[in-house]
């Protein structure tokens, strides 16, 4: 049986990682930093995926984003997705080259679809994740936003998902801007103006401040996975005992054996190729 | 161990996470698009990412489609295709029209069916039933989770060989152990210790 999936986003603005509420960001720490207060290696065992997010505002510096990639990569034996201004081959495949298995496309959807399509006659439907930010407008309309959320899209919503569904992605991605960081809860009512017609998995981030949120969003039977990418909600091992909770609460996910690791007499190879 | 394992790079997909877990196991693995390392190489890998026909025809016009066959058919060399590598395994895949494949697994690659309205691409942790008797599975469970992203796969139905199998709307071809050719339709290096533990039955084979 298919397993549903929790994730983790890491947000990266130059060299340094984020905390985002409702899009303003706030330095937290660089990888350094991620590494000794977060144990990521460690952490990384505890969910089944990760998503990286060059969410620089201006020129972004693809170089330096691909090593902090390849520096995160090396210890995590999960898929990790990333993007942030990607909508291009020559991008896509560094990124792909520093240790991501698939590509985010946001604004590139909105600017240039056939960029998301020649994407995915290079490295197939399925590397490609659809990453789309929505906000509620004054009437209470959902919108969509792009440009890391500073650009309203004229399309509804609803028109915006419907014409996303036809093209070759893999999955969709859906944050809450309204939400992101708050910790008040997954807003699910943004899986409302999904299209009917929609064969891919979907994956809701925004506003989850605890295990009881997950379960809320892993409970509805519209979505694939939830994501978090509020570092402190869940530091120390905060994601290990969400997992475990989850589990025992009923949710389907996936099982492996830590204790593999120590049976697995790990003696990493330091030779030079 | 002083196995030397090379990486297949056709300039698709994600090598280096392959790379990053054959040395996490402590085993030094080359990256290499030369078909002279193919030879050279006690064991193969060819990973994926991608789609089949670029990755084809990445193979064939540079050699490497007939230095893989050598180093596998004649000199016995293991091999492990993961994902769009098994994929590339098989006959042929229907992937953007027919597209011929290296042949090393007797079996056609075709898309999911979406008739029965589960979603494609099948992505995430799924349950594999192991083949009895499976070299790649040893150790495990019968069934185990491992970490899936497609929309291609191959029919279990009259391949021989030590077929592990998934359900996902009916089954389909896990994994493949048939003499010195092994694949997997998921990704042990995105599979945590479950799939640490199958590379490391690799590359103890």
């Amino acid at each position: 049986m298919l397993k549903k999936r929790l994730i983790f986003t890491l947000l990266y603005n130059n060299g340094q990682f984020m905390l985002s509420r409702n899009f303003r960001l706030q330095k937290v720490g660089d990888l350094g930093w991620l590494q000794t207060n977060y144990d990521f290696s460690k952490i990384s065992f505890s969910i089944d995926e990760i998503v990286v997010l060059d969410v620089t505002r201006g020129v972004r510096d693809l170089d330096r984003f691909c090593d902090s990639m390849r520096a995160l990569a090396e210890n995590c034996f999960v898929p990790i997705a990333a993007g942030g201004g990607v909508g291009d081959i020559a991008s896509a495949r560094a990124l792909l080259r520093s240790g991501a298995d698939k590509i985010v496309v946001n604004s590139v959807i909105a600017e240039a679809p056939s960029s998301v399509v020649t994407l995915a006659r290079e490295f197939g439907q399925q590397c490609i994740v659809a990453s789309v930010d929505l906000r509620r407008d004054s009437d209470g309309d959902l919108q969509v936003l792009t440009k890391s959320g500073s650009r309203p899209e004229m399309e509804s919503a609803y028109a915006y998902l419907s014409r996303l569904a036809e093209m070759p992605v893999g999955e969709l991605y859906l944050n809450s801007i309204d939400r992101d960081g708050t910790g008040q809860g997954l807003d699910l009512s943004l899986l409302d103006v999904l299209p009917k017609a929609l064969t891919q998995p979907v994956i809701l981030a925004g506003g989850i401040g605890n295990a009881s949120h997950m379960y809320q969003g892993l409970t509805d039977n519209r979505l694939d996975a939830v994501a978090t990418a509020h570092l402190f909600n869940f530091v120390g091992d905060g994601l290990i005992r969400a997992r475990q909770a989850l589990i025992k609460d009923g949710i389907a996910l996936a099982f492996w054996d830590l204790d593999i690791l120590s049976r697995l007499e790990v003696n990493r190879w330091r030779g030079i190729h | 161990m002083g196995t030397t394992i090379t990486i297949i790079d056709y300039g698709m997909g994600n090598l280096r996470s392959v790379q990053n877990a054959l040395h996490y196991l402590g085993v030094g693995a080359v990256i290499s698009n030369s078909a002279a390392s193919i030879a050279s190489a006690d064991a193969l890998v060819l990973p994926g990412v991608g789609s089949f026909r670029p990755a084809m025809l990445a193979l064939e016009s540079t050699g490497l489609d007939q230095a893989i066959r050598d180093a596998v058919l004649t000199k016995g060399r293991n091999i492990l295709g993961i994902c769009l590598g098994m994929q590339l395994m098989g006959t042929s895949s229907t992937e953007d029209g027919v597209t011929q494949g290296l042949g090393l697994i007797p079996a056609p690659v075709e898309r999911f069916s979406d008739r029965d309205g589960r979603k494609v691409p099948h992505i995430g942790f799924n349950t594999v039933t192991a083949a009895a008797q499976s070299q790649l599975m040893r150790g495990m469970q019968d069934k185990t989770d491992f970490y899936f992203v497609h929309s291609y796969r191959m029919s279990p139905l009259g391949l021989a060989g030590r077929v592990s199998t998934c359900d996902y709307g009916g089954l389909f071809v896990a994994a493949y152990e048939q003499a010195n050719i092994f694949a997997t339709q998921f990704h042990p290096e995105k599979s945590q210790t479950n799939g640490l533990l199958l590379l490391k039955n690799f590359l103890a084979l």
